[in-house]
């Protein structure tokens, strides 16, 4: 059975919905094997000192639940789900500090897990707005033009480009773009976006509703910046506007670009940015950089790091692109 | 003629690339062939017809006039490789199982002598005479090595 961690970031939401989360997860038919709180409080307390928490606590232990509470780097919450995403286990299942799902959430979205599949969401229900289907199309392209697909009922599992909010993902496979501000603007549909970029399906499943009980105080989106968001909002851009190219970045040494050049024909519709033109032809680093926000997704090293590799270079590079 | 590249990049902290092969010298005199090194400005000469900063073309026309090259891990042996020229590579700490192809002769002495962590930068890593394999082992290979067909 696929190990499951079900990461929350929090932030100012100690004694309002942070409490109904945990709790309703610790209620799920499938339970995960870990929670791990993220506290990105500006100044976090010791919850265990808590009597609320305490008996929370109590609980998750009791279920057999592995918990724990890491204090974040106040980044924002990108950051975070890069954490949780890569702590080796097979998925995550991220669910907001206001986003309290119904029991059996967890359990129907690991119902459609299978080898090409890269996410799975269900209805993420804003009050005070009333269930109702909602028929969009779940493309990226369309997404400044549509309601979500998961504001709304979901009448039969669907395929989509990008998911929203609260789901469950294949972990270690595709990064979360740190380059974006600590808003993270746009964050989880870059991330998800990515994975289906990456060939994994992302679907949309009926019968698994999590309510959002927006909060007005509180939230890892706290910043109002608007520069903040205009800034996320243009990596966002830059990455749609590639929809059907392959974004390949070598910010690495010469000889990882002829490693590289033996498998640049096999990639499809590829846009390179590289340090060494006349290697490989290409724009510049710093103009990825610009357009991308963080070009450490694309870090070889990092990423056989990361896979603890054991093949050949070219074989990294096979897996990161092809 | 046989090319040497003898010096992989130099670290930003100024220590020795724990990748550079310590008995160059030694090599050299066993080798009875001319020999052509190369490299870049500031590394050291060790023998009269050193050559530095070549342009791609002009490296590319260099390893084709030759017999075959040795070198350590660096962009040198994948710039061989990609143009079909057999040589030799001298290893010690970065796993030519990684980053080395299996096309070229790849001298190792131990595996226990590999980086525990092959993916960060080597400035953190000692250089040690004592990973490298000696230069008489390394004549048989000479004699015998040959061209690769292209790949």
């Amino acid at each position: 059975m696929s190990k499951i961690l079900c990461s929350v970031a929090t932030r100012g939401r100690y004694f309002t919905t942070l409490p109904l989360v945990i709790q309703a997860v610790m209620n799920q038919t499938r339970l995960p094997d870990k929670l791990i709180v993220f506290d990105d409080n500006d100044e976090p307390k010791d919850m265990r000192e808590d009597p609320l928490y305490q008996n929370l606590f109590y609980v998750l232990s009791c279920k057999k639940i592995q918990w724990e509470w890491l204090f974040a780097n106040k980044k924002g919450q990108h950051h975070i789900h890069q954490m949780a995403n890569t702590m080796s286990y097979d998925w995550v299942w991220r669910v907001d500090d206001d986003a309290v799902p119904e029991p059996n959430v967890l359990e129907v979205l690991c119902s459609h897990i299978a080898d090409d599949v890269g996410a799975i969401g269900g209805t993420v229900m804003n009050p005070p707005h009333l269930p109702a289907v909602i028929e969009s199309s779940g493309l990226i392209a369309n997404i400044e033009i549509e309601p979500n697909i998961q504001w709304g009922l979901i009448k039969e599992k669907k395929q989509v480009e990008h998911l929203y909010c609260s789901f469950l993902y294949r972990a270690g496979v595709h990064d979360y773009n740190l380059g974006l501000s600590r808003v993270a603007h746009r964050e989880e549909s870059l991330f998800s976006y990515g994975l289906h970029q990456k060939g994994y399906k992302l679907f949309v499943v009926p019968y698994a509703v999590t309510w959002h009980l927006k909060q007005p105080t509180g939230g890892i989106r706290s910043e109002t910046n608007p520069a903040m968001y205009a800034h996320d909002d243009q990596i966002f851009k830059n990455h749609v506007a590639i929809a059907d190219s392959t974004i390949v970045v070598l910010n690495c040494g010469l000889g990882d670009h002829i490693v590289f050049s033996k498998i640049l024909p096999k990639i499809k519709n590829p846009v390179v940015f590289t340090c060494y033109p006349e290697i490989v032809e290409g724009r510049s680093i710093a103009e990825a950089q610009q357009l991308y926000g963080d070009i450490d997704q694309w870090n070889i090293y990092k990423k056989m790091d990361q896979w603890k590799w054991t093949g050949s270079l070219q074989a990294a590079f096979e897996r990161m692109y092809l | 003629m046989i090319v040497i590249q003898p010096f992989s990049r130099a670290l930003n902290n100024g220590k020795q690339n724990p990748k550079n092969y310590p008995y160059w010298q030694e090599l050299i005199k066993l080798i009875d062939e001319p020999i052509v090194q190369i490299g870049t400005d500031g590394e050291r000469q060790l023998t009269d017809d050193f050559r530095t900063n070549l342009s791609i073309s002009d490296l590319k026309a260099l390893i084709h006039e030759c017999r075959t090259w040795i070198g350590v891990d660096s962009f040198f042996q994948h710039f061989c490789w990609s143009e079909g020229k057999q040589g030799i590579v001298l290893w010690s700490v970065s796993d030519p199982l990684i980053f080395g192809h299996p096309e070229n002769i790849n001298l190792l002495k131990d595996r226990n002598s590999l980086a525990a962590n092959q993916f960060l930068w080597w400035e953190n890593t000692e250089h040690n005479p004592n990973h490298f394999v000696k230069p008489e082992e390394i004549l048989p290979h000479i004699i015998h090595v040959g061209s690769l067909k292209s790949i």
